[in-house]
């Protein structure tokens, strides 16, 4: 193994994960302050918890009864035994986010693989690249804390071994990270082949619900009752599965604390096999298929497509029918852009999941219209303000063929802003489904929310189509960037107070039958309805028009 | 069929005076060109002498700083659309929308051109089969070589039957067949009235292709003419385009180049 080759490598991958995050690096050589300054804080984070808690534990050594006191130091032992199996989970849970970013990534480094570097030494260097970043900020607060902690409580053998079993853990996940990328690199090649021409509907059903169940997961973790539930789950059945190698680095620590010194060693041992074993299991998967190139998705259906077809008798030219199938054809195949489809389901199932899942009994009304109105409102906006934005960039570096085609800015303006109004009704029916059939609303709950959730679509669309076109970034290396940061935060905030404007109206009525239960009259609510859409017409009216302006800028200066 | 086009300018492509800066980059200085109807017209230059831009502004993808720039009898900037529909283009790298099949990428360029299905069907066929993309016409792009993505290129330059085509290096990546097959194309195509002008590096391409070629170095033409014209004007009589245009752009003294290399 040369080490040299194990740290440049860690280097160029670091630096490919930062370009990759959209940072812009202009020189080999930059400044490091910020990712020092991230780990120094973690360090004084922990420092100062762990002062806090033994100061705590003082306290309770001095003032209160034995029984709290052994109370205390069996929860903090408890917490201190679960921590390398919680460690791995959410290192795993991240260092699997890092490969997700990675996977809109249009071309992967290659280079590595052709230059005197060896399947170890590439393995090892990815694995390694990985922790950088969160796990490592994760271990050094945790380590830190426990350290500082353990002081007060006598238990600095203990703390030390702890430290290391969470930089055990983290190695691990890291590895089991590295094996699924290749694996999956392999598995989906292998589905693609076998499914022929499905493979596209394949791919698409099988990302979706792939992001959809790891993003449920990845925010049910990291939200505070999901950890405080996970922190109990392991501590208490940590014991029972001691024959699982995932929890062999805490059945170290349990061994160790309870002076079974034997039991410790054996475990410790089993550990270093099992990591040894991930590590090679890596190397041997990369050299097997870290080469392979996924086979070609053939896909014959849908050749000369009828001119105009339905979307003609709707009023659509020619050239609209063709950019609104390529846009469409794009969404479903591009991986980068299926996120778009995932992001509200998923920001609508975690809260119901929290909300349906925590008392157990009925929600009251007003909870209930509440997140009747989250559910019904929120995924379409959220949908039309992402997709509008992303709609003009999403063209890539093959936007070429827009420039150099008979296309007017009309033309442009009216597929692109028709196909995200399109798409985002659709989910506006779909999640008013959702909503009737969770939290049963009376019918002028459901117009109401009909109403004002196609008039967001509407202007929302208009809104963000506007900025995307003015601030579209074509950049595809090395992942698509589609508009640039500062037009993205300029456009959710433009839609956020757009959205505002439009439901401002109804508020007064909203809030006092939801806070009060009072049931006003049907003409406050009318009023406020009527208002609603004077504002969400002109406001789709005027962005429309700015819309249409950008793209004539856009068109006639290529260049730019 | 391009047969018995109506041609009613004198001039497919007249550019006068035309100047483009880049920040502090002068990219074209002062160009005047004028290209006939049905001629093939090679444009060479080294690498940053302006070729792409200049082809770009004809399409309306760069604007001029100053000078005017007709196309087909069109003034660019006043309509670019209009121009765009009787231009078939291939810029120097194409990047195509790989999320779609070849054919579906193809069916998709004769819809923007309004092209009517039948007629899109028979001549995409045509196509595919000419360049040998046939069979993997249901493949999406993106598992395409660079030869084949070329070749997909090219064929959407040609679907619609343009009247000018406008070719930044058209055989790059193509094999020996297909880069045949496209150059005797383009003879036939000259014979149907279309007119090309197209950049390349392959000098002998362009002595062999184009009926007039135009050498380009930082920015300014430096000679325009055929090929006698072109030797006349470098006093280097029976030579080849090769050293006519190393002596022209001044490049030609590569010999001590080459030596320190070797050292």
């Amino acid at each position: 193994m040369n080490w040299k080759n194990v740290a440049h490598l860690i280097r160029v991958d670091m630096k490919s994960g930062r370009l990759i995050r959209g940072q812009r690096l202009t020189r080999y050589r930059e400044s490091r302050l910020f990712t020092y300054l991230l780990y120094g804080g973690a360090l004084a984070v922990g420092l100062a918890a762990g002062a806090i808690a033994g100061f705590v534990y003082n306290t309770v050594s001095v003032t209160a009864d034995p029984q709290l006191r052994a109370l205390f130091q069996q929860g903090v032992l408890n917490l201190f035994l679960s921590l390398p199996t919680l460690v791995l989970i959410f290192s795993l849970v991240f260092t699997m986010m890092q490969q997700i970013q990675r996977s809109g990534v249009k071309f992967s480094v290659q280079a590595p693989y052709w230059l005197p570097i060896t399947w170890e030494e590439h393995t090892l260097a990815s694995i390694l690249a990985n922790l950088f970043g969160f796990p490592i900020i994760l271990i050094v607060f945790i380590s830190s804390a426990i350290i500082v902690l353990s002081v007060f409580m006598g238990q600095i053998a203990y703390a030390v071994l702890t430290s290391f079993a969470l930089l055990a853990s983290a190695f691990m996940a890291s590895a089991i990270t590295e094996i699924f990328r290749i694996l999956q690199v392999r598995f989906i090649g292998a589905v693609y082949k076998s499914s022929g021409r499905a493979a596209v509907w394949v791919r698409f059903v099988g990302s979706l619900l792939f992001f959809i169940v790891f993003y449920i997961v990845y925010f049910l973790i990291t939200s505070g009752t999901g950890a405080i539930a996970l922190v109990q789950t392991v501590a208490s059945a940590q014991g029972a599965v001691w024959f699982v190698p995932f929890v062999w680095l805490g059945m170290i620590l349990s061994s160790f604390t309870n002076g079974l010194f034997p039991q410790a060693l054996v475990f410790m041992a089993l550990s270093f096999l099992f990591i040894s074993s991930l590590f090679y299991a890596a190397v041997i998967l990369n050299r097997r298929f870290g080469l392979y190139e996924p086979p070609a998705i053939t896909i014959s259906r849908g050749i000369y497509a009828p001119r105009t077809g339905l979307l003609g008798k709707l009023g659509f030219s020619t050239v609209e029918v063709a950019l609104i199938r390529k846009d469409l054809k794009a969404f479903t195949r591009r991986r980068e852009l299926m996120f778009i489809f995932v992001l509200p389901i998923v920001l609508i199932i975690v809260p119901l999941m929290q909300s349906l899942g925590a008392t157990g009994q009925p929600m009251p009304i007003q909870a209930s219209l509440f997140l009747f109105a989250l559910v019904f409102l929120m995924p379409s906006a959220l949908m039309v303000t992402i997709m509008g934005s992303m709609m003009i960039g999403e063209e890539g570096e093959a936007v070429w063929r827009i420039y150099s085609s008979p296309i007017s800015a009309e033309n442009f303006v009216k597929s692109k802003y028709s196909f995200i109004v399109f798409f985002s009704i659709l989910v506006t029916a779909a999640t008013g489904v959702v909503g009737v059939a969770f939290f049963h609303p009376s019918v002028r709950a459901i117009i109401i929310g009909l109403t004002e959730s196609i008039l967001l679509v509407f202007a929302l669309g208009a809104v963000s189509l506007a900025n995307g076109i003015r601030g579209a970034d074509f950049t595809e290396l090395p992942r698509p960037r589609m508009i640039r940061v500062e037009w993205s935060f300029i456009n959710m905030i433009a839609c956020f107070l757009t959205a505002i404007a439009i439901l401002i109206p109804l508020i007064p009525y909203a809030s006092t039958s939801i806070l009060f239960s009072s049931t006003q009259s049907a003409i406050a609510l009318y009023q406020g309805v009527i208002i609603s859409v004077v504002i969400a017409v002109v406001v789709t009216f005027v962005a429309y028009k700015l819309a249409l302006k950008n793209a004539r800028e856009l068109l006639a200066k290529a260049e730019a | 069929m391009w047969l018995h086009m109506t041609v009613n300018y004198t001039s497919a492509v007249e550019l006068k005076g035309v100047f483009k800066w880049y920040s502090e980059i002068l990219a074209v200085d002062n160009v005047d060109l004028n290209v006939k109807p049905g001629e093939i017209f090679g444009l060479l230059g080294p690498n940053g002498s302006g070729k792409s831009t200049t082809l770009k502004m004809l399409l309306g993808l760069v604007q001029p700083d100053g000078g005017s720039v007709n196309a087909l009898g069109i003034n660019v900037q006043e309509d670019a659309v209009a121009v765009k529909r009787q231009v078939g283009y291939v810029p120097e790298s194409p990047r195509l929308y790989e999320f779609l099949t070849g054919i579906e990428y193809l069916d998709f360029i004769g819809d923007i051109y309004g092209m009517k299905t039948e007629e899109k069907r028979a001549r995409i066929n045509e196509y595919l089969k000419a360049l040998e993309l046939e069979g993997r016409e249901g493949d999406m792009i993106s598992s395409y070589s660079q030869g084949m993505k070329q070749k997909v290129a090219l064929i959407s330059a040609f679907l619609h039957r343009p009247k000018l085509l406008i070719l930044d290096e058209p055989l790059s990546g193509l094999d020996p067949r297909s880069a045949r097959i496209v150059k005797d194309l383009l003879h036939k195509l000259k014979a149907q009235g279309v007119t090309t002008l197209m950049s390349t590096h392959v000098l002998e391409i362009a002595q062999a292709l184009c009926d007039r070629i135009a050498i380009m170095y930082r920015g300014k033409l430096l000679a325009l003419g055929t090929m006698d014209e072109l030797r006349q004007r470098a006093s280097m009589p029976g030579s080849g385009l090769e050293d006519i245009f190393l002596k022209l752009t001044g490049t030609g003294d590569i010999r001590a180049v080459v030596e320190e290399l070797l050292k």
